[in-house]
């Protein structure tokens, strides 16, 4: 059989969250009764003129500058016409010839970069609810400000078009212009796909799968649509052309009837709206209001810092993690510390991605700063800050209010001897069976010399001692 | 430029129209009239700004300010009220 490349692009709807709708003031937050958050312009009465949010453009542009587009210093609105009862107005008010942002790229951690084509600003349409074999619809999303983010087709593996959403995702959240969350329907894609032979420079025909709103749909979206091309060009069938629809049941893309798919949407200008002009200066302000994005800081991370890709990629993950991190890092003397102690005793306390994403702990910054000056200063060694972290995560309270005086400063070399010796005498069965070749004895000899020390004695220095005492 | 009758169906299939046989010839040639008058327009020889702003206006923005919303019986009052809060959506054939 000869191999085949996958051939993918991406067209990504991003719900940004601004507080009210695109044309009206409608309020965009999410979970309400169904239609209260609605009036005759989004419910698209006829005579309504919509009014454009500022707020909206800004987000985009923002988008736009995160993602290396260029920004448009002339932009329009057009109608997008088509016929469903999830837009009342039956036409979707998006962009065509002269979207906000064009020409960006996201680049992946081999090193391709996924071309941006456009950035565009549309207004969500309202949700289908079926019930037994009726329809009924919630025009409360309809109007939220949505950006479609177009991608040429420079996807070439699944793990690729996963890793540029997951790119793109945390980009979106870290400029702080959408929650982006699959599961709320935040962040949707459509995928393009086709197959080629390996080596091949054309484009084979492609299909699109509509809306997936999960990492593991479209995995296996993706996998199956792969598959059923290849199969075909292998019986010397055709890829036709389509919009198809992954049925998460069984697995498998079904093309969509054909009267969702004829679509002739024959844009034309939007006349109740007046052009978009962005200046140089008002880019330049919206550039300037970027936060350092994930790319930066984990080159940051890893050149400054000496972090290694591992953790520098689990810290940028999480974006109130990196800022916590910052936050205690710069005050530490060695920063690798900060991050080991949040990604191994931390994490352990929150379990799941959405707990680490929210990041409710009990410790700040500011009293992990403390914790480690302790250690740096060498007053208490790795095992007392260890059981402090703990405690302080569970408690709330300062290194300051659980350190025992009695803890700090360590045990000095006589003193360690001596309790060493003292253990060696008192344990005589373990330090026979170590003599014997039983390694593990020797692990009771140490736990004795941390219970007789509370912990305070270096182990390095224990072990030293009483191997150099037993002979 | 010429408009054919297939056109003219197509046209009302997208806009949800019936269009009955006998009136296919009338509409067709009213069509073809309106899509003429383009044809001057585009014949028309001389500089031509790429953007029809005619009141040369552009930025007409609204801050982003939350507003009451419509009461709900308000916003279903053309749809007989709703059905548990919703638009019903009638079945179609
Ligand atoms: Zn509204």
């Amino acid at each position: 059989m000869k191999e085949y490349e996958l051939v993918s692009g991406l067209e990504t709807h991003v719900e940004l969250s601004t507080k009210t709708k695109i044309f009206c003031s409608c309020t965009t937050q999410f979970g309400s009764e169904p239609n209260t958050h609605c009036c005759p312009i989004c419910i698209g009465l006829p005579g309504t003129m919509p009014k454009l949010n500022r707020q909206a453009v800004r987000y985009a542009i923002k988008a736009g500058l995160a993602t290396h587009c260029t920004i448009n210093p002339i932009a329009k609105m057009d109608r997008k016409n088509y016929v469903y009862p999830d837009l009342p107005k039956a036409y979707q008010i998006s962009q065509y010839d002269k979207p906000l942002c064009s020409n960006g790229y996201i680049e992946l951690k081999n090193g391709r970069k996924i071309r941006i084509l456009r950035i565009h600003i549309e207004e969500d349409a309202g949700k289908l609810v079926h019930e037994r074999g009726d329809t009924f619809v919630d025009y409360n999303r309809g109007g939220v400000p949505l950006i479609e983010i177009v991608t040429e087709p420079d996807i070439r593996s699944i793990d690729e078009a996963i890793e540029y959403v997951e790119k793109l995702q945390l980009i979106m959240k870290y400029i702080g212009v959408s929650d982006v969350k699959m599961q709320e329907g935040s962040l949707r894609c459509d995928v393009n796909i086709s197959v080629r032979e390996k080596g091949s420079e054309s484009f084979g025909t492609r299909t699109e799968i509509k809306n997936m709103n999960s990492f593991a749909f479209m995995q296996k979206a993706m996998e199956y649509e792969f598959e059923r091309q290849v199969d075909l060009i292998e019986n010397g069938e055709q890829v036709i052309q389509e919009t198809r629809r992954f049925n998460t049941d069984t697995g498998e893309t079904a093309p969509m009837r054909g009267k969702e798919d004829a679509h002739d949407y024959r844009y034309f200008r939007e006349p109740d709206l007046v052009t978009i002009e962005t200046s140089k200066e008002e880019i330049e302000e919206i550039r300037a209001s970027l936060p350092e994005l994930p790319e930066q800081k984990r080159q940051r991370y890893i050149e400054t810092f000496g972090l290694s890709e591992v953790d520098a990629d689990i810290l940028i993950k999480y974006r109130k993690v990196a800022e916590f991190f910052d936050e205690a890092a710069k005050a530490v003397g060695n920063p690798k510390t900060v991050s080991n102690f949040i990604i191994s005793q931390v994490f352990r306390t929150l379990p799941t991605d959405a707990e680490k994403e929210a990041f409710d702990v009990r410790i700040t910054p500011q009293s992990l700063i403390e914790l480690i000056g302790l250690l740096e200063s060498k007053k208490i060694n790795m095992n007392v800050a260890k059981s402090t972290l703990d405690k302080m995560l569970q408690t709330g309270k300062t290194p300051d209010q659980l350190i025992d005086k009695n803890d700090m400063g360590g045990v000095d070399a006589n003193t360690l001897t001596a309790i060493c010796q003292k253990v060696i005498e008192t344990q005589s069965g373990a330090v026979q069976d170590y003599k014997n070749g039983k390694e593990a004895a020797f692990k009771a000899l140490i736990g004795g010399v941390m219970k007789e020390t509370r912990g305070k004695a270096d182990p390095m220095q224990a072990t030293e001692i009483l191997k150099s005492l037993i002979g | 430029m010429m408009v054919t009758k297939e056109e003219i169906l197509d046209i009302a299939l997208l806009a949800k129209l019936s269009v009955e046989e006998d009136k296919l010839d009338e509409l067709t040639k009213e069509m073809m009239n309106i899509i003429q008058f383009a044809d001057t327009i585009n014949a028309f020889d001389g500089e031509v700004q790429e953007f029809d702003n005619i009141n040369s206006l552009s930025n007409v923005f609204r801050e982003d300010e939350v507003l009451p919303s419509y009461p709900r019986e308000e916003i279903l009052k053309n749809v007989g009220g709703g059905e548990n809060g919703y638009f019903p959506v009638k079945k179609r054939m």
